[in-house]
């Protein structure tokens, strides 16, 4: 078992390298793009409403696909991250009417936390498919959430609203600076961390982490422990930018999630994917509908061009290497 | 040598396992869901003696028809290594697609069309998880997506609720059977059911779906064309996808772009507590079947409890949970 050393010295090496290893080119070339195309068409994001909004617009999603992000690091997915989603919106929602803040945060993270550890453990330790696990794991979240809360309501406050979704400074709304926290504690966490080594190990060889006497079943556990508070954080930040509770709130960052993290360019087998291209692809997938509007299409669109962007980013490669290929045989 | 020991201790142990064990395990796997239907339907008997009469049977079992319709492609996308989350709107798809061009084109063109549009979904799938390597979950979730997008662009009132007679009388229309009356698309579902799992058991075509599932590499080997087989099973889903949008619309005599939502999570349920391997090569329409009735039995049972819909959906959770666990213990063993 000699696990490759090389590579980790490159990781370091560069930035750019550690990109492309990631497989976060596509997504920060495409935000790119679509940034600039998006401030062509609207100039107007640049003044401090329109950011403000883009920004509570996109950093619930972002926060979401994090989570989805570290299941898949391992090598799972969530079909449940709507309904964590709903459930601590809910619960935290709920929990301001009666509770200071920190506590209703912490109940509302602590019940996204439940929600995690039950389907970790049932991954890991009993070794369920998670595909499955997270659908049953669906139904009954939703369920509970349901019977906790059965219309839009709770107790935020407009200081709430203005803690998670007014601005900072001037032009640098403060969503945005909740959202590079958790970037960056998870960027430490992910990279800086033995755990966080150990989950990319079980995502691209459970066997080789198991073998070097590591606990491939712990880490399993703790990644989806990890997503669960992320996502509730999540949570706590969309009900503070809407300032309702609302237990279908969760439900469109299901497959919203899912396709932020394929745009992300994250191997969907485990063991790769980038925070950065992720947070980025995000912003991308978040703001095409705004950017619709703007350009006076009929916003249904977003659905389409959300599928085809995430279909061309995986298609492209592919289609573009079998031409090279075959380009080159003709030669030979 | 080895090989030998191995074989004597299985003996062993098999001359230990007592008559029963072994006629239970010989059952075949769709067998169980309908077994467990039977207990519940005994069990719901015992709380309440009015639900042990055929009339009860019947509405449980036009109820999961229903869903067993809708989940019959979804059978055949998990058998060969996938899952099809684009059903819901595959579904809404083909039932507006179907009530547009009965207008201009009569009901046989409605239906043509219906289904050309749920094959070129299924292609599409197809093709992107075989040929582009995207995976199974993230293809069909997009295509959802994408679907919806389209629904929502193409049909402007997304409403539409005149629906022809005789597609009502093919499936909502009630007729009498030894003084029962029955809801024409039990029937209808029953033939579809058959057709189907003859042509899974018995077609060189069904089997291959299997082997891909279950062995992809050993199909690789084999000579047999992977991708074909793989795209097939996607279409294959996809036009029963849209099967089951037209049968809903005569049977609730209504179509939007949502009436697919609640078949998202609740096929794969289905497909599940019918036996199937999420992890593919195993599975049977007869099982979705029996699958379909447990939760329509459980439906059954919560509404005559009076717990509501919300509890339902968390004795639903529950049933898939159990069931996998049980499924993935026997598969290990």
């Amino acid at each position: 078992m000699t696990l490759p050393t090389a590579p980790s010295r490159a990781w370091n090496a560069h930035g750019v390298t550690r990109l492309r290893r990631e497989g976060a080119v596509a997504p920060v070339a495409a935000f790119l793009v679509f940034f600039i195309v998006y401030v062509i068409i609207n100039p107007g994001l640049l003044t401090r409403f329109q950011l403000q909004s883009a920004a509570n617009l996109v950093v619930p999603l972002a926060l979401a696909a994090l989570g989805q992000l570290i299941i898949v690091l391992v090598g799972g997915i969530d079909i449940s991250i709507g309904a964590i989603m709903s459930l601590s919106n809910v619960v935290f929602a709920l929990s301001m009417e009666h509770l200071p803040v920190p506590l209703a945060m912490l109940a509302g993270i602590g019940a996204g936390l439940a929600c995690g550890l039950f389907n970790g453990f049932l991954v890991a330790y009993l070794r369920l498919p998670a595909i499955a696990v997270t659908l049953a794991s669906a139904f009954i979240i939703g369920s509970i959430t349901r019977e906790i809360m059965d219309r839009p309501g709770g107790g935020i406050t407009p200081a709430f609203y203005l803690a998670t979704s007014g601005e900072l400074l001037p032009y640098l709304p403060i969503s945005i600076f909740w959202l590079a926290i958790v970037g960056v504690a998870l960027w430490l966490v992910l990279q800086r961390s033995a755990l966080g080594r150990h989950i990319y190990g079980v995502g691209s060889s459970a066997d080789s982490v198991r073998a070097a006497g590591l606990n491939a079943r712990g880490a399993q556990l703790a990644a989806f422990a990890l997503s669960s508070v992320i996502v509730s954080f999540g949570a706590i930040m969309l009900a503070g930018s809407t300032i309702t509770g609302d237990p279908r709130s969760g439900d469109s960052y299901l497959l919203s999630s899912i396709a932020a993290v394929a745009l992300a360019g994250a191997a969907f087998t485990g063991g790769r994917g980038s925070i950065l291209g992720t947070i980025l692809a995000a912003c991308t997938l978040g703001l095409v509908g705004s950017l619709l509007f703007f350009a006076g299409v009929n916003s249904y669109w977003q659905y389409v061009i959300s599928a085809l962007i995430v279909i061309s980013v995986v298609g492209v490669p592919v289609i573009w290497r079998t031409t090279y290929l075959a380009i080159r045989r003709v030669r030979s | 040598m080895t090989t030998t020991t191995a074989i004597q201790t299985v003996d062993d142990t098999r001359t230990r396992v007592t008559n029963l064990a072994r006629i239970v395990s010989r059952m075949p796997r769709s067998a169980w869901p309908l077994l467990v239907f039977v207990a519940l339907f005994l069990i719901g008997g015992l709380i309440r003696p009015g639900l042990l009469s055929i009339d009860s049977l019947i509405g449980t079992a036009t109820f999961a028809m229903i869903l067993a319709i809708a989940s019959f492609g979804q059978t055949a996308a998990v058998i060969q290594g996938g899952v099809d989350l684009s059903v819901p709107n595959t579904i809404a798809f083909s039932a507006l697609t179907f009530l547009t061009l009965i207008g201009p084109l009569g009901p046989l063109g409605g239906l043509i069309g219906a289904l050309l549009g749920g094959l070129a979904i299924g292609l599409m799938n197809g093709v992107i998880v075989a040929k582009l390597g995207l995976t199974p979950i993230v293809t069909t979730i997009a295509m959802n997506g994408l679907l919806f997008g389209v629904l929502l662009l193409t049909f402007k009132n997304s409403e539409l609720t005149v629906i022809p007679h005789l597609l009502t009388q093919l499936t909502a229309t009630k007729f009498s059977l030894f003084g029962v009356k029955i809801a024409a698309v039990l029937p209808l579902g029953l033939l579809l059911m058959i057709v189907l799992q003859l042509i899974l058991s018995y077609t060189g075509w069904g089997r291959s779906l299997f082997l891909v599932g279950s062995a992809p590499e050993a199909a690789k080997l084999a000579g047999q064309p992977v991708d074909r087989i793989r795209i097939a099973g996607y279409a294959l889903s996809s036009v029963i996808a849209a099967i089951a949008g037209i049968v809903l619309v005569g049977f609730y005599a209504q179509a939007s772009a949502t009436m697919g939502a609640d078949y998202l999570l609740g096929s794969v349920a289905a497909v599940l507590v019918g036996g199937a391997s999420i992890a593919g090569g195993r599975g049977s329409m007869v099982g979705t079947f029996g699958g379909a009735l447990v939760l329509g039995q459980v439906a059954t049972l919560v509404a005559v409890a009076n717990l509501g819909s919300n509890i339902q959906q968390l004795i639903y959770g529950a049933i898939v949970l159990v069931v996998i666990a049980l499924y993935s213990r026997r598969a290990r063993d």
